[in-house]
């Protein structure tokens, strides 16, 4: 814009959220001072419907061809003043916010110089608003389909959400069967077992001829941006096809053997196998990671079902956004910790609510050792909560509960079997704590530790827990037979795979982390990437069915127009004076960059749908040939001039 | 006849290296002299400081001035220079950012002085003879006292445009004679550029020009920094991405890569490019920017860091009197430097 700025200034009182310690009329008055200003007003509320009226107003007649509002965050109110100055005819990226605020009310007494500082944020605003030019926002066509990655309650959910609206849905599964831990839980609550919440979902997914299934996939490329990705998708043999009956002969003549992780080890499979009776796909499923291709099935399959000969494929799919819901692991104890792996009656919690399901080896007996034991003590925060050397720092938020359901299903069927809980603090929160008052009446004896955390000792004479009892403050040793150690959840083992293809990024804990919790919930911060179930982090099954919906209904919002806007506050490349150098190129955390060849010349090119606007190319240009829009070096120069003080202009 | 413009050249602090790229110009020296006047040129010529202030003002059309602002009489002459020519051109590094003797100002004048006449390996002064700004020299034979004047040293060197107004920059050092030849032809073709421009060189950076910049791998990322004369580069291949500390995606083109043909890396001689504030600033967000650290180890990259042994002699080599911080606090009057003394 050549044309000379002529900037309106407009301070809010907020109430007395600002005036309380801005003399607001006093900052108004210096902003006429200053260059290019042409009218200073303060209002009491410069959002309210009049606030926004004075800007409009004083536009037209002032013919005001750059606006600062000086007021809150502009994370709070930047889109209600862009829409306002749009409405009166400006560019909506003419305008700045001064945030006296969050930035100097809030945190200041002293009226004085809290209104000194007022001016100053002022003048950094004006002095980048004379250098501030109209921008316009892009539209790129966009795919309508989404892929969910991950097939347990959370992808499930997010799917069937989808699919529900009309759009299709890629549903990719790394395991032969979707469902995820949930299908494995014996009983989610006393009444409900997770085997039937999944079988539920199952016959939704099946009914919908907008999901599309595939299992045995894994994810192994992505590329592209928002609207617009290319997932590759590799899809690997299950060597069995939907003409299998479920007969179960092939699983008799199969000679290899391995553990069942389906049961957390309690029993063996085969190389062929079917992880659980109502699994979905409904078919047998080779091992393709195990199986010595003896042929012994295929020679025994009646159905025709079974085919060596499949070859692993690779997929291109094209989508518009992406819902990653991969889950967690379950924390696994070492070799020793509270005697795991030494004795066969200690066992995992994931292991009892294995027993328990009638689906199991024991067929829901709680058999260990050939027998039904006289006493049982689950040890709480195994894994969890810095209990020990190998133990996460967070609470896993759902061994409580399962512990106590499962305590509550043992005395219901079992009501003479001994049943303690160990625990440091009992986290059954909201409705789960009427599990907690139900187990207290079911007599399950509750044995609280602090520090100092329970030793077991495996003895000729049996099992023994020494603990340190911190309500009554005296030692234990309480003899048992049988213990169960309530383990929490780990970020999946394969999430740097994970991290490297969708170039998502880890919390502290180590799982992938939302875009801002509160600002930005279940967005991963590259767009078009959204999150669910237990990847951000431990929840129980109804909360990550519902991060499911949630993750939908944002992908939907993006899908529905089949084209997307694209913020116009990105990088971009003056080819005059770009050399091709490529330190743009590695610094980019999106790979938004890259080189291609303009007139001969190597030049930087952004890709406009994948630059995410976080400046970092800018800083990191040695020939200042790349700018960010709305943030160019002259803009941010004239800012820092002017709270050191310095020449206004530039 | 028409008037052919005048020119004048002055040497303030310098090497001789501008100087030298003027005579470089070999043959095309001839048609310099076919087109301009030289009123005032002292590497070359017998003119005296009277000749140039008998000119009217502004009657010189460019003068070019080479070298840092160290002394007085420097400052005394360009201020001169400058009201009587039309034009004025920093011409070379050291009168553009400071140059080479710029780095100076990291020590206050009378460290300078010291680490220059007492303590320099190749320097043999057992009397201790520093500068001073009277000396009289009692010469016996003849019954007579000489008085010998030298200029006073300013507390620090300044680039020319800290002493006075600068309507072009011709970058390098030296200047090669093509950038020399091209600023001359833009100049006198009368389609001047716009004030305070950079003539004769590029608006690109050096790698635009340079062969090896196709051989670049797609990200560059460096994981230590060597050193030409601790390894050995491969040639034919991006110096950067050997992990040599070029300068030449920081640094302004137009030397058409002379260094990097001679498998050396580029050390920053034709300074910043347009838009730029700060040369070193800008080129150690640039090595920040390719260090290939993920996570970030505090140790490994202090152990990179740590194999560059004079950090600000490579950002600044030619521009430190020209950065934001541009010399050493209290840099005041010298102590050590005597007003008279008679030998
Ligand atoms: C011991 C224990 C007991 C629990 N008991 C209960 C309970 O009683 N009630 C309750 O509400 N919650 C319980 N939970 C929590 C419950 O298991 C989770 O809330 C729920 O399973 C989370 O669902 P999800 O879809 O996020 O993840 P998951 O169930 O982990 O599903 C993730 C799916 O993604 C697949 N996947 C993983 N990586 C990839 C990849 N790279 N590509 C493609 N697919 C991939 C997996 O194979 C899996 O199918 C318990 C948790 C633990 C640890
Ligand atoms: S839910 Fe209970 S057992 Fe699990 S980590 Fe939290 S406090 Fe420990
Ligand atoms: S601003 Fe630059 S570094 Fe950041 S996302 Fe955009 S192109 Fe990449
Ligand atoms: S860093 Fe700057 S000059 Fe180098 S390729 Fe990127 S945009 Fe071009
Ligand atoms: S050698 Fe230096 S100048 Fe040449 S391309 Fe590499 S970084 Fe650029």
């Amino acid at each position: 814009m050549t044309e000379e700025p002529r900037i309106g200034v407009y301070v809010c009182h907020c109430g007395f959220n600002i005036a309380g310690t801005v003399d607001v009329k006093k900052v108004a008055e210096f902003a006429k001072t200053l260059p290019n200003v042409v009218v200073a007003k303060d209002y009491v509320f410069m959002c309210s419907e009049p606030g926004q009226d004075l800007i409009k107003a004083d536009i037209k007649a002032h013919n005001l061809n750059r606006v600062v509002v000086s007021a809150c965050s502009p994370s709070l109110h930047e889109i209600t003043f862009r829409t306002a100055v749009s409405e009166a005819g400006l560019n909506k990226y003419l305008l700045e916010m001064a945030n006296i605020r969050e930035h100097c009310s809030w945190v200041h007494h002293d009226k004085e110089k809290a209104t000194e500082k007022a001016k100053e944020i002022v003048r950094m605003a004006v002095a980048k608003a004379r250098h501030l030019e109209p921008l316009q926002e892009l539209e790129v066509k966009a795919e309508t389909s989404a892929l969910v990655l991950g097939g347990g309650v959370a992808g499930m959910r997010a799917a069937l959400e989808l699919a529900n609206y009309g759009f299709n849905v890629y549903l990719v599964e790394k395991a032969p069967t979707i469902g995820g831990k949930a299908a494995l839980i014996g009983y989610v609550d006393p009444k409900t077992k997770g085997a039937e919440i999944v079988s539920k979902m199952f016959d939704r997914v099946k009914d919908c001829p907008r999901i599309q299934v595939l299992t045995n996939a894994e994810l192994i490329q992505l590329s592209g941006f928002a609207g617009n990705y290319i997932a590759k998708v590799r899809l690997n043999p299950r060597y069995v096809n939907e003409k299998c009956t479920l007969c179960g002969e092939c699983e008799e003549v199969c000679p290899i053997e391995v553990s069942n992780e389906y049961n957390f080890g309690l029993n063996k499979r085969k190389a062929i196998f079917l992880p659980f009776s109502n699994a979905y796909p409904p078919y047998y499923a080779i091992d393709y990671r195990v199986c010595v291709k003896c042929g012994e099935c295929e020679k025994v399959c009646r159905f025709g079902a079974i085919s060596l000969k499949e070859e692993p494929k690779v997929v291109d799919l094209k989508v518009g956004s992406i819902i990653i819901a991969t889950g967690y692991d379950p924390y696994r104890p070492f070799k020793g910790e509270y005697g795991y792996g030494l004795h066969q009656n200690i066992m995992t919690l994931f292991q009892l609510e294995r027993l328990l399901d009638p689906d199991s080896p024991t067929k829901g007996e709680l058999i260990v050792g050939n027998k039904i034991p006289k006493s049982i003590a689950f040890i709480q925060c195994v894994g969890s909560r810095n209990t020990t050397p190998g133990a996460k720092e967070y609470c896993s938020r759902m061994c409580c509960t399962t512990a106590i359901n499962s305590a509550v299903k043992i005395k219901e069927k079992y009501p003479d079997m001994n049943v303690y809980i160990l625990y440091k603090d009992i986290m059954t929160y909201g409705s789960d704590e009427t599990l907690y008052e139900e187990a207290g009446k079911k007599l399950v004896q509750f044995i609280k530790f602090e520090e100092k955390i329970p030793k077991v000792s495996i003895t000729p004479e049996g099992l023994f827990i020494d603990v340190f009892e911190y309500t009554i403050q005296e030692n234990l040793r309480i003899p048992v037979d049988a213990i169960v150690l309530s383990i929490g959840m780990l970020p999946p083992r394969d999430i740097e795979e994970l991290i490297a293809v969708t170039r998502v990024s880890c919390g502290g804990e180590g799982f992938v982390r939302e875009a801002h919790l509160k600002l930005a919930p279940v967005e991963a911060p590259t767009k078009g990437i959204f999150l669910a179930g237990c990847i951000t982090g431990p929840k129980n099954i109804l909360e990550s069915i519902r991060m499911g919906s949630a993750a939908a209904a944002k992908a939907m919002s993006l899908l529905s127009k089949g084209k997307l806007t694209i913020e116009p506050m990105i990088a971009q490349v003056n080819e005059e004076k770009c050399s091709g150098c490529a330190i743009c190129v590695g610094v980019c955390p999106y790979s938004a960059i890259s080189i291609k060849k303009v007139n001969g010349d190597r030049i930087a090119y952004v890709e406009k749908a994948l630059c995410m606007g976080c400046g970092t190319c800018n800083a990191a240009c040695p020939s200042g040939a790349m700018q960010h829009l709305g943030f160019k070096d002259i803009q941010l120069l004239a800012q820092t001039r002017a709270v050191f003080g310095g020449e206004m202009n530039v | 006849m028409s008037e052919k413009p005048k020119v004048a050249w002055y040497w303030c602090a310098s090497c001789g290296g501008c100087e030298e790229s003027f005579v470089d110009l070999a043959e095309r020296l001839l048609k310099v002299f076919e087109a301009v006047d030289i009123v005032f040129c002292p590497v070359a010529m017998d003119f005296k400081r009277e000749d140039v202030e008998k000119l009217p003002d502004g009657s010189i059309t460019v003068a070019l001035i080479n070298g840092g602002i160290r002394l007085k009489e420097h400052e005394e002459m360009v201020k001169l220079l400058r009201k009587k020519s039309k034009i004025v051109i920093a011409y070379g590094a050291c009168s553009a950012w400071g140059g080479i003797p710029g780095l100076a100002n990291l020590y206050n004048l009378d460290e300078a002085l010291e680490r220059k006449y007492l303590e320099v390996p190749t320097i043999e002064n057992p009397k201790e003879v520093l500068p001073t700004k009277k000396i009289i020299v009692n010469i016996p034979e003849a019954k007579m006292k000489a008085e010998l004047e030298l200029p006073e040293p300013l507390p620090v060197l300044l680039p020319l445009d800290k002493v006075i107004d600068v309507d072009y920059y011709i970058p390098g050092c030296p200047p090669t004679p093509d950038v020399f030849w091209n600023a001359l032809q833009a100049l006198l073709s009368g389609n001047l550029p716009p004030k305070g421009a950079i003539v004769g060189a590029s608006n690109r950076s050096l790698c635009d020009e340079c062969s090896l910049n196709e051989t670049k791998p797609e990200k560059v990322l460096v994981k230590e920094f060597k050193r030409p004369d601790k390894a050995k580069p491969e040639p034919n291949k991006c110096l950067l991405a050997q992990g040599f500390l070029c300068m030449g995606p920081v640094t302004r083109g137009g030397c058409t890569a002379l260094c990097i043909k001679g498998n050396m890396p580029c050390t920053g001689c034709f300074g910043l490019l347009d838009g730029i504030v700060d040369y070193g600033g800008k080129a150690i967000s640039y090595f920040g920017s390719i260090l290939d650290y993920s996570p970030v180890e505090d140790k490994e990259i202090k152990k990179a860091f740590d194999s560059i042994p004079d950090w600000v002699g490579t950002i600044y080599k030619y521009s430190l009197a020209s950065a934001k911080l541009s010399h050493k606090a209290g840099a005041k009057k010298p102590k050590r430097i005597k007003e008279v003394v008679e030998i």
